[in-house]
């Protein structure tokens, strides 16, 4: 692991911490797109640039402005700390949380490890060899995602479209109904 | 809290400095040319109509931050986001239909060739891409005007 890979993750690990703890709320705010931004970096780090230009426009962008917008019209009091008071019982509920998701890293293989299923795996190899013989396309993620599993995007955009019309409903009648 | 943050809270978000307005103008054009591309491009390089879709909604919150959500909303009216949101939808599910209707496979693009398209499965899923990206846009432009009128309501909403 480089320097620059080891700060990153120090500031993605820093920003998480500040997010949950900062008293105020637009510190907490800007704290988490800080967050989003630095997880961003880390997906490019890790060879997957769609996932990490998701991750930088939605997470760092539009998310951070919405809860931007939000908190502009809550009433935030005068803070007289900078930190939150830590709840010793839910810090521990947390971390207990933590210690439960990280026991599965050691079924993770390594990062970039050739014997791993996900670089050996007849399925891996059927799309790299043939996503632009088939689909026209050099990205393979974009022929994976369009063209072979097209039926699922069409379910995620579904999904999306659900919630989204759904939420819009429901704001515009709390608004103007 | 004192009168100048109530002031503040009571005209929501918008400023009105010249220098976001100025950088704002500037700026805009190539963001939303890089949020076509990116849409465009998604089959080449990485990308893809979410990413894209969100870069050119955000050239719609640039505007109302820059302009004041208000004016920008009047500008583009209500309608046309969840217009763009069904659009985009109906798009994707008529382009898995019409493969179907053409006898091929639910989106199997390479059908559309039949009709005499050149490289039909890149451009089939660059139009997919381009619907995708109507519906992320119109939902985060749809978002962000829902809840900034909110500001309007006062104290209840």
């Amino acid at each position: 692991m480089t320097p620059l890979e080891l700060s990153v993750l120090a500031l993605i690990v820093g920003a998480a911490f500040a997010t949950a703890a900062l008293k105020s709320v637009l510190n907490s705010v800007v704290a988490f797109g800080a967050y989003s931004l630095s997880i961003a970096i880390i997906w490019v780090f890790l060879r997957a640039p769609d996932v990490g230009l998701t991750e930088a426009a939605v997470g760092a962008g539009i998310m951070t402005v919405l809860f931007l917008l939000t908190i502009v019209k809550t009433a935030h009091p005068d803070v007289e700390r900078t930190f939150e008071r830590i709840d010793l019982k839910a810090a521990g509920v947390a971390l207990a949380l933590v210690l439960v998701l990280s026991s599965t890293l050691f079924a993770l293989p390594a990062v970039g490890d050739a014997n791993s299923a996900v670089a050996d795996d007849e399925v891996t190899e059927y799309y790299l060899e043939n996503a632009y013989g088939e689909t026209d396309v050099k990205n393979a993620v974009t022929a994976v995602l369009a063209a072979y599993r097209g039926f699922d995007t069409m379910g995620e955009a579904a999904v999306v479209y659900s919630a989204g019309v759904g939420l819009l409903v429901v704001l515009n009648r709390e608004v103007f109904g | 809290m004192s009168d100048s943050e109530r002031r503040v809270a009571r005209g929501g978000p918008y400023v009105g400095s010249p220098i976001i307005m100025a950088t704002v103008r500037v700026v805009m054009p190539f963001v939303f040319t890089f949020g076509l591309f990116v849409m465009f491009h998604g089959a080449d390089s990485s990308g893809g109509g979410f990413q894209g879709g969100v870069i050119v909604g955000t050239v719609v919150l640039m505007l109302g931050i820059a302009f004041g959500i208000e004016t920008t909303r009047d500008w583009i009216g209500t309608r046309l986001p969840v217009a763009l949101i069904g659009l985009g939808m109906l798009a994707f599910l008529f382009t898995g239909i019409g493969s179907v209707l053409l006898g091929a496979g639910f989106l199997e693009y390479a059908v559309y060739g039949d009709l005499g398209i050149p490289h039909a499965s890149k451009y089939g899923i660059e139009f997919v891409e381009l619907a995708i990206g109507l519906i992320v846009a119109g939902i985060v432009t749809g978002l962000f005007f829902a809840i900034a009128a909110g500001t309007k309501g006062g104290e209840s909403a």
